[in-house]
């Protein structure tokens, strides 16, 4: 379910590439000295939009220096400093992260199976920790899990219900960047087409794999058939065009209501070209078995 | 959930002002938003909220002497047609549970072009962006003359094909346009143009 976040690096400016990397790199770090060691190998680029967009809010400057990080042990490479940059974005990682691994656990393939449980443990305690600092996030969090595998055991053909768990939580991530009343709701529904759309890539992706082994998947229940082929499948691919096409537009009507000054082309390469540029790589590989840009 | 304010307060229609105020004082005690931490559940217990206090004043207000103008069943309002003002006050308000069990109380045959309308407002809100997309396209379908409809249809086929609100002009670089199909499109629009007696580019 993650990193179908991410900027579209071709058009990104180079110092806009140092700050987006620069992000990463600290939110890295914060993981490593809060959460433990472990958690910062599960960082997903979509946990760096999240905290620019927190920092965009906040209109907090970038206090970067070079240093060296595990991942790069040779070269100096320039990261995020501070300790409050970035608190909201770890623990959300961590928050979210764990229960995608305690979802893992239980219904994917034995390789993913035995990653989550080697993982689960060093996430445990900082779970705990999380949950404390971010009890509405949490608590939401697990009923949404809840509301996920209801959805999954009742194989619902809706996409728009199929998504609803997806959407919400990462509505409630992002609806916790702010406290305005206004804002807040703004954030919310950003983050819920956010979700929508990420869950929509989750889809797609895994729908090959999905129809071989039976699981459920919301576009393949739509077509009613079990088996798809040929002209079946191209109907679903231009089904999701479709409701990919309207969950962006949507986002982006909302995205400019929040009048976001800092970071602004990073941002807008991420909402206008990265997203689009993910969905497009996931058609793509289907059809060459290769990703591009990458 | 219905509308009738009795059923919201869990309570008959022959019970006693004291009885009803009792239900209604229970109720507020259960679902007061504040006692909520989660974020969902603090708006649903909020909607709620607002249910139970227009079901209590519309009760009270009946039994003071005016007519219950509510809903449907208890006779008050044009006949099984619904309260479009009411609902419209909801949606915009962002009250979407109660606008949405209000729309599902309307009986099927009474399902209009505004009913799908409305409908397809409240999806949009919710983020139910196909569901929504369907209720305009039947309500505009039902009545294409009205323009609400249509444009409203029209801004989601207008993002159904791609359109994203402040995007760059560009576009995503892969897109087909080049320098070289801009010219072959200039060639094929002078060869059409010359099909037609005129004549884009005078000399070929």
């Amino acid at each position: 379910m993650f990193g179908y976040i991410k900027p579209f690096k071709p058009y990104m400016r180079v110092f806009e590439y140092d700050i987006y990397k620069s992000v990463y790199c600290g939110l890295c770090k914060d993981m490593s000295r809060r959460q433990g060691f472990v958690t910062r190998f599960t960082l997903s680029y979509d946990f760096a939009f999240l905290a620019i967009m927190d920092l965009a809010l906040r209109q907090k400057k970038i206090n970067a220096k070079k240093q060296r990080c595990i991942a790069h042990p040779l070269k100096k490479s320039l990261c995020l400093c501070g300790k409050n940059s970035c608190r909201y974005s770890s623990d959300t990682a961590v928050i979210l992260t764990y229960h995608k691994l305690k979802d893992d656990l239980a219904d994917k393939g034995i390789k993913g199976k035995a990653a989550a449980a080697v993982l689960l443990p060093f996430f445990k305690e900082p779970y705990k920790k999380a949950r404390k600092k971010n009890l509405t996030l949490a608590k939401t969090t697990e009923r949404l899990m809840e509301l996920q595998r209801k959805t999954e055991r009742e194989k619902n053909a809706s996409i728009d219900l199929a998504c609803e768990p997806t959407a919400q939580m990462m509505s409630a991530a992002f609806g916790g960047l702010s406290g305005d009343k206004q804002t807040k709701a703004k954030l919310k529904r950003f983050g819920y087409l956010l979700g929508r759309f990420v869950y929509l890539c989750d889809a797609l992706d895994d729908l090959e794999e999905d129809i071989r082994k039976g699981n459920y998947n919301p576009l393949k229940e739509i077509s009613g058939d079990k088996k798809l082929n040929g002209e079946m499948l191209k109907k679903v691919y231009a089904f999701t065009d479709m409701t990919v096409n309207l969950t962006l537009g949507a986002m982006a009507e909302v995205y400019i209501s929040l009048d976001i000054k800092m970071y602004r082309e990073i941002l807008d390469n991420v909402v206008y070209l990265g997203l689009k540029n993910v969905y497009n790589n996931i058609k793509e590989k289907k059809e060459k078995g290769e990703y591009k840009y990458e | 959930m219905s509308n009738d304010p009795y059923k919201i307060l869990g309570v008959s229609p022959n019970a006693s002002d004291d009885e009803v105020k009792a239900a209604y004082k229970e109720l507020v005690k259960k679902y007061h938003p504040d006692k909520f931490q989660d974020d969902g559940m603090a708006e649903i217990a909020q909607e709620k909220m607002s249910a139970i206090n227009s079901a209590y004043d519309a009760v009270m207000e009946a039994r003071r002497g005016g007519s219950v103008n509510f809903g449907g069943d208890h006779g008050g309002y044009q006949n099984n047609v619904f309260d479009s003002r009411q609902i419209r006050s909801l949606i915009q308000s962002g009250n979407i549970t109660q606008a949405e069990s209000l729309l599902n109380n309307v009986p099927m045959d009474s399902r209009n072009a505004e009913w799908h309308f409305l409908m397809g407002s409240v999806c949009y809100k919710r983020g139910w962006l196909n569901d929504a997309y369907n209720q305009f396209s039947a309500a505009a379908q039902m009545d294409p003359s009205n323009m609400e409809y249509v444009s409203a249809l029209n801004q989601m086929n207008r993002q159904r094909s791609g359109y994203m609100a402040g995007g760059p002009a560009g576009g995503m670089p892969q897109s087909n346009t080049s320098f070289c199909s801009c010219c072959s499109d200039l060639i094929c629009a002078d060869c059409c143009c010359e099909l037609m007696g005129g004549d884009l580019i005078p000399c070929c």
